[in-house]
C-alpha cells in the first residue's frame, strides 16, 4: 500500500549535538515551540536516529564526537537527509584554531558517504526562521531521492 | 558491588555545560548507588585557543562558549580584561545597561529551564507555555542587540549599542507582560500536586554538603545558603542595588534543598530580575556608553597592558569565575582561565544523585540546570552477566513520563487530558 | 548595614590589607608577594576587594589552612594555572564572607613550582569542592597534584594522551601537541 504523500512530509528528526554551544540547540528547540510550531507541519524531534528522515546537526566536531556521529548517521535509514545548523557545524566558526576539534561536520560524513545529502544553514546562531526554511528544504531533497521530484 | 548493582552509563552528549557530560552510575535496582561523571566529550579547548588570540577577539570566543548563558561570559572576561589592562572607569551608563542585559539573560534562562523540568517529568503543555512565553524576552533581546543568542554587547571599556530612551516603553511593556503571565505559570508549577509529587524531597542537597563542595547559584541557595555574586560582591549596576539572595523560605517554603525548592529560588529570581531591569531602566544615568570610541585605541591599550584580575559574575546557574592575565610583551591574552557554574556543581551533583531512583534521576540532574533533552543514549551494562543492552534517550523519559502517570492514577485524578 | 554573621558575633571580619598582614605575621617569609586591589562600581562607587597573595610551594597548604580561620568553611570558585617559562604558576581564588549582605573578598592564593620538579600538593582534602578543578590541572598542565584522592583524567580523557599538556607552552610540550592542532581555516580540511 503506497502511504499518503503526507506522510512523507511528516518529517521526523534526531538532534545531535556534535560539540557546540547550545545556541543552535536552544534554536532549534524555539523552531518547534509555539511561536514557529513546526509540530504543525508533522517534523518533531525523535529519541533515536533509527526512527528519524533527517539528522539536524549542530556545532564543530569534537574529538571524542568524531566516530559517534558516523555510528549516528550509519544507524539512520534511507533515504536520509543531514540539515547542519550553525556556522560551526559548517565551517567550525570561532573554534578553527584547536587541538580538540576536527573540523566540520560535512568531512566526516563525506568519509563514510560520498553522496550524503546536506542542506546547510549558516548563521550563529540561525534564526528559527532560516532552521524551517532548511526543514522545508530538506522535503524537496527528500522528494528527489524518493524519485518524486 | 553487590550481586544485584549493574553500571549505566548514560551520556555523553549534554548541552547545557560547557563539557557536556557523560554519567556512570552504579544501580542497585531501581536505586543509585555511586555516580561518577565524565566530562569531556564537547570539550573544544576554547581556553588554549583564546590563549592565542587578542583580547578584543576572545570577546567573541567567551560569548560562544555557552549559547544560553553567553552574555555571562562575555561579562566574566570583559570585566577581567579591564581590571587587568587597568581600565576601571567604565561609564555609569554602560554598567546599567550591562546590568539590564544580564537580567533578561536571567529570565530567559530560569524560563527555559522550567520548560526542560516540566518536559524531563512529562508535562509537554507546560514546555510549550514556558517556551511561548520566554519569546517575549527572546523579542526584547533582539530589540536591543540585535540578535536572539549571542549579543556581541559588550566591550572592554563599554558597551556596543545604547538603550535609547525610546527603545524604553518597548521593554516596560514586557515587564508588566510577564508580571502579569509569570505568576499563573508559578502556579501551574508551584501548586500541581504531581509536580509536588516528583520534586519534593528529590535530589536534596543538604546545607552541608552544599557547603562543603563549594556548590553555587540556585543549586546552592535552595538548599539555603546564601551565596549570591549579585549581593556579595556587587558588579556594574548591582552596586546601587540592595539585594538580598532568593532564598525558598522567602516564599514559605523550607529550604530543604530538593528539586521543589530550587524550582522556588528560580521561580522567585524571575521576579527579581524584573525588578532590576526596571530599576536600572528607571534610573539610568546620562553619559557616554563607552570608555573610549576608537575600538583600536582600545585594543592598543590592551595590547600594551599587563597585569591579572579575576571576573566574577552571578550566571543564571551560579557563580561565574574567569582569570585573565595579559603581559606587555605579549598582544593575546597570556593565560585565561574560564570556571562556569556547572563545573562547581559537579561534585554537589554526585551527591544529589546518589539515593535518587532512576526514573527520577532526569529531572535531578536537570535541577541544577544542564539541559538533560540531549541525552543520547543510555548502556545498561548487567553487573552479572556483563550483557549489555542499549537504552535510548526515549526510553530514560518514558520511564520518568510512566513514573507520573502512576502517581497521577494513584491520585485517582482520570488520565489522559487534564495537563 | 546589619550583617547576619557580624551581628551573631562569630567572626571578626579583616579588611583586605589585615588579610594580607594575617598572612605575613604567620608565614613569614613563606609569603612572596602581596596585593590588594580594590574596584568600585556602579553610581554609588560601591567598592570591593581583590586580595592576591603569592607563597612558597613548602607554605602552600599552611596558607590554605590559614584563609579557613578567616572564613570557614572556604568557598573555592576556581584554581587557575598557567605556564610561565620555567615554572607553572597555580592560583587558586576562593572567597570568604560570602553570605554577609555583602563585603564578599577574593582572596587568591598562588604558588609556583618549577617545570623540572612538577609537583604541587593537593588541598582537595581541606577544602573538597576543590578535587574537579585540581584534576583538569593535572592534566591541561602537568603537574602532579599530591595527595589527590581521585586523579584521573577528566576532560581529555576520550581526546589526548596522558602526556600532552595542552596549557604548556614550552617547545618540548608544543611540539607533542603540534600534531592534534588542526587550523581548519588555514589547511582545509
Amino acid at each position: 500500500m503506497k502511504l499518503n504523500k503526507n506522510f512523507d512530509r511528516a518529517l521526523w528528526a534526531f538532534h545531535v549535538n556534535t560539540g557546540s554551544c547550545n545556541g543552535c540547540d536552544i534554536e532549534i528547540v524555539a523552531a518547534l515551540t509555539p511561536r514557529y510550531d513546526v509540530e504543525r507541519f508533522g517534523i518533531k524531534l525523535v529519541g533515536s536516529p533509527r526512527h528519524a528522515d533527517v539528522l539536524i546537526m549542530a556545532g564543530p566536531v569534537t574529538r571524542a564526537m568524531a566516530p559517534r556521529i558516523k555510528r549516528i548517521y550509519n544507524q539512520t535509514p534511507d533515504p536520509k537527509v543531514v540539515l547542519v545548523v550553525g556556522n560551526c557545524g559548517n565551517t567550525t566558526g570561532v573554534y578553527y584554531e584547536s587541538y580538540n576539534i576536527l573540523g566540520p561536520i560535512d568531512h566526516f560524513l563525506k568519509q563514510i558517504d560520498p553522496d550524503v545529502k546536506i542542506v546547510h544553514i549558516p548563521g550563529c546562531p540561525p534564526r528559527p526562521e532560516a532552521i524551517i526554511e532548511g526543514a522545508a528544504k530538506a522535503w524537496l531533497v527528500l522528494e528527489e531521492l524518493r524519485g518524486e521530484a | 558491588m553487590s550481586k544485584c548493582s549493574y553500571t549505566l552509563p548514560i551520556g555523553p552528549v549534554h548541552p547545557a555545560l560547557k563539557e557536556p557530560t557523560m554519567f556512570k552510575f552504579v544501580m542497585d535496582g531501581e536505586i543509585v548507588k555511586e555516580v561518577d561523571v565524565q566530562p569531556g566529550v564537547n570539550h573544544r579547548g576554547i581556553e588554549f585557543i583564546g590563549m592565542r588570540r587578542n583580547p578584543l577577539q576572545v570577546l567573541h570566543l567567551a560569548e560562544r562558549i555557552c549559547g544560553i548563558c553567553s552574555i555571562v561570559h562575555q561579562y566574566a572576561f570583559t570585566m577581567a580584561s579591564e581590571k587587568a589592562a587597568g581600565i576601571n572607569d567604565i561609564p555609569e551608563r554602560a554598567q546599567y545597561i550591562r546590568t539590564i542585559m544580564a537580567e533578561l539573560e536571567r529570565i530567559h534562562s530560569h524560563v527555559l529551564w522550567a520548560g526542560v523540568a516540566a518536559h524531563e517529568l512529562g508535562f509537554d503543555t507546560l514546555l510549550h507555555w514556558t517556551w511561548k512565553l520566554r519569546e517575549d524576552v527572546q523579542d526584547v533581546l533582539e530589540y536591543i542587540s540585535g540578535n536572539r543568542v549571542n549579543y556581541a554587547m559588550y566591550y572592554q571599556g563599554g558597551v556596543r549599542r545604547d538603550i535609547s530612551p525610546e527603545k524604553i516603553p518597548r521593554i516596560k511593556e514586557m515587564i508588566s507582560a510577564y508580571r502579569r503571565e509569570f505568576q499563573k505559570l508559578a502556579d501551574a508549577f508551584l501548586e500541581d500536586p504531581l509536580f509536588k509529587h516528583r520534586t519534593v524531597n528529590v535530589g536534596v542537597l543538604t546545607k552541608k554538603d552544599a557547603l562543603e563542595t563549594s556548590a553555587v547559584g540556585p543549586t546552592t541557595r535552595g538548599s539555603g545558603v546564601p551565596k549570591d555574586v549579585r549581593v556579595d560582591q556587587p558588579y556594574g549596576g548591582y552596586a546601587d542595588l540592595d539585594l538580598k539572595p532568593c532564598l525558598p523560605e522567602q516564599m514559605g517554603y523550607p529550604n530543604t534543598g530538593d528539586t521543589y525548592a530550587k524550582t522556588v529560588v528560580r521561580i522567585l529570581e524571575v521576579g527579581q530580575s524584573l525588578d532590576i531591569i526596571e530599576f536600572c531602566l528607571d534610573n539610568m544615568p546620562p553619559g557616554p556608553i563607552r570608555w573610549e570610541m576608537n575600538v583600536n585605541k582600545v585594543l592598543m591599550h590592551m595590547k600594551k597592558a599587563g597585569g591579572e584580575a579575576i571576573g566574577m559574575t552571578e550566571a543564571p546557574r551560579g557563580e561565574m569565575i574567569h582569570y585573565v592575565r595579559l603581559d606587555p610583551g605579549d598582544e593575546n591574552v597570556s593565560a585565561w582561565k574560564v570556571r562556569a557554574s556547572t563545573y562547581n556543581n559537579i561534585i554537589a551533583w554526585q551527591k544529589m544523585l546518589v539515593g535518587a531512583q532512576i526514573a527520577d534521576v532526569a529531572i535531578v540532574a536537570a535541577s541544577i540546570d544542564p539541559c538533560i533533552g540531549c541525552m543520547d543514549r543510555v548502556t545498561v551494562v548487567d553487573g552479572e552477566t556483563g550483557k549489555e543492552g542499549v537504552m535510548t534517550k526515549e526510553d530514560f523519559y518514558r520511564l520518568s513520563v510512566r513514573k507520573t502517570r502512576r502517581l497521577r492514577r494513584m491520585k485517582g485524578k482520570p488520565s489522559g487530558g487534564g495537563w | 548595614m546589619m550583617e547576619p554573621a557580624e551581628a551573631d558575633g562569630k567572626i571578626k571580619r579583616l579588611t583586605g590589607e589585615e588579610i594580607v598582614s594575617l598572612f605575613r605575621e604567620r608565614l613569614g617569609d613563606g609569603v612572596v608577594d602581596t596585593r590588594v586591589d580594590v574596584y568600585t562600581n556602579g553610581v554609588r562607587k560601591k567598592p570591593f576587594e581583590s586580595v592576591w597573595i603569592r607563597v612558597k610551594r613548602e607554605n602552600f597548604r599552611d596558607a590554605v589552612k590559614l584563609l579557613a580561620e578567616v572564613h570557614s568553611p572556604l568557598h573555592i570558585s576556581v584554581a587557575s594555572g598557567s605556564d610561565i617559562g620555567d615554572e607553572i604558576e597555580l592560583i587558586y581564588h576562593f572567597q570568604v564572607y560570602w553570605g554577609m549582605g555583602g563585603g564578599q573578598i577574593s582572596v587568591s592564593i598562588g604558588s609556583r613550582c618549577p617545570k623540572s620538579d612538577p609537583r604541587f600538593p593537593s588541598v582537595s582534602d581541606l577544602v573538597p569542592g576543590a578535587i574537579i578543578t585540581e584534576r583538569e590541572k593535572q592534566e591541561f598542565l602537568g603537574v602532579v597534584m599530591e595527595g589527590i584522592p581521585d586523579g584521573r583524567q577528566l576532560f581529555l580523557s576520550e581526546s589526548l594522551p596522558p602526556d600532552v599538556h595542552p596549557w604548556r607552552k614550552d617547545e618540548e610540550e608544543l611540539k607533542k601537541l603540534e600534531k592534534y592542532i588542526r587550523n581548519v581555516h588555514d589547511e582545509g580540511v
